[in-house]
């Protein structure tokens, strides 16, 4: 449920392997390939020139090197933050209210005359919610774990519940009571949140002895 | 049993299913933050040599100039098995990125479809389940049942045990039963495998 680039992550990973792809491919031409290695003796020298001739273009009166290492430098300096950005940006969505109070599909309390016109709002944090779900899960014998959390999904709060079931807990049983739980939820608070049930199997639930009740 | 103001703020279906199609791939993010860390690190190397170029310093642990000339003279300047292997090493890094990138990525894991909330199940839960089933159907103890639950078949595995034939086709009933009510989607095929030998004592 989190925001995490997916697109951008692919992007960025098939480019980067391309290019590496690309290297490891000349590399092995040079080796195997008498004519690329030819090629590239020719070549490389040339390519040599074209960058001192650069170099003593760029060189300012009274410097002794290239400004372009300044340049170089710069662009390194904003291709690291761009590379640590894409890194913050990966698992981020988390928020902290469930309900937020205010304009729309906010909660409002009805006024004395019912009609729903009163003054002031109620604002409804992720905790609260996370909390008593979480705190319903954990009653049920059935379930070795629960993990309750709020992310922002296409601009809503919404729930990611986490189950762990014991060994050979049915998944639609659980399906259906946790569902049948987030609607006690949807009662009490009066939103109709997205909700994900993800109903998985961890190392707790491989080392407990399996629910021989049913 | 939902109220009619509820029913106004349902999320959409589309909504929905981008969840549940979101939490059955990968997002690569580990790779991601994994290249990104590399990335940096080289980046960091070249911009120390750069800014101590600029000002005129010796450099600090990679001379720009020296490995520029030392890649025009490449075939040469370096034995051929280590071009060889780094050269290979970068294919196969190059080509585990790229499938990385293209290839679906998708996680073992099933969605159960449910009115109110997206459901989404490891495969290993599903299993578990399945060989509960199986082991009440065919009479075994639980170590003598073994599901593998693949992306489109549900192989179980049973031993007997010794001088108590086991109902295969009974087995399978109980398994496709627990698959139907669960309805994970894609709906996978059943094989049944009764081992040959029984064991005793479990």
């Amino acid at each position: 449920m989190n925001t995490t680039p997916r697109l951008l992550n692919r992007l960025v990973l098939g480019v980067v392997g391309l290019v590496l792809l690309a290297l490891g491919a000349a590399g092995l031409a040079l080796l195997a390939v008498p004519a690329v290695a030819a090629w590239w003796r020719t070549a490389a020298p040339r390519a040599g020139e074209a960058v001192d001739g650069l170099r003593t273009r760029t060189t300012l009166e009274g410097q002794a090197d290239t400004w372009l290492w300044i340049a170089l430098a710069a662009a390194l300096v904003f291709l690291i933050v761009m590379l640590v950005v894409w890194i913050a940006a990966q698992g981020r969505g988390r928020t902290g209210l469930f309900a937020p109070g205010g304009t729309s599909g906010a909660l409002r309390p009805r006024g004395e005359d019912g009609n729903g016109a009163a003054a002031g709002s109620v604002t409804i944090t992720a905790a609260a919610a996370e909390q008593a779900l979480k705190a319903a899960l954990l009653e049920r014998s059935d379930l070795a774990g629960a993990s309750v959390s709020t992310w922002q999904v296409r601009g809503v709060p919404g729930l990611r519940v986490r189950v762990y079931p014991r060994k050979g807990v049915p998944p639609y049983v659980v399906a259906v009571e946790v569902s049948r739980l987030v609607e006690a939820l949807d009662a009490v608070t009066g939103s109709r949140p997205p909700v994900l049930v993800s109903i998985g199997s961890g190392t707790r639930v491989r080392f407990t002895r399996p629910e021989r009740v049913d | 049993m939902s109220a009619g103001p509820l029913e106004r703020t349902a999320p959409a279906p589309a909504s929905t299913a981008r969840l549940v199609r979101r939490e059955l791939h990968s997002s690569r993010a580990v790779p991601s933050v994994v290249v990104a860390v590399l990335l940096i690190a080289g980046c960091l190397l070249l911009l120390f040599e750069a800014v101590l170029k600029a000002v005129g310093d010796e450099p600090f642990l990679l001379d720009v100039e020296a490995a520029a000339v030392w890649l025009g003279t490449l075939p040469s300047g370096v034995p051929a098995s280590l071009l060889g292997a780094a050269s290979s090493l970068l294919l196969v890094v190059g080509g585990l990125l790229l499938l990385l990138a293209v290839l679906p990525g998708r996680r073992a894991r099933y969605t159960i479809p449910n009115g109110r909330t997206a459901v989404v199940v490891d495969a290993e839960v599903v299993a578990s389940s399945l060989a509960r089933r199986a082991r009440v159907a065919a009479g075994v103890a639980p170590e003598q049942v073994l599901v593998t639950v693949g992306r489109s078949t549900v192989m179980v595995q049973v031993r007997p045990t010794s001088g108590v034939p086991v109902d295969a086709e009974a087995v399978r009933a109980a398994v496709a039963d627990d698959l139907r009510r669960s309805s994970v989607e894609p709906g996978p095929r059943i094989a049944v495998v009764i081992a040959e030998s029984g064991v005793i004592g479990q």
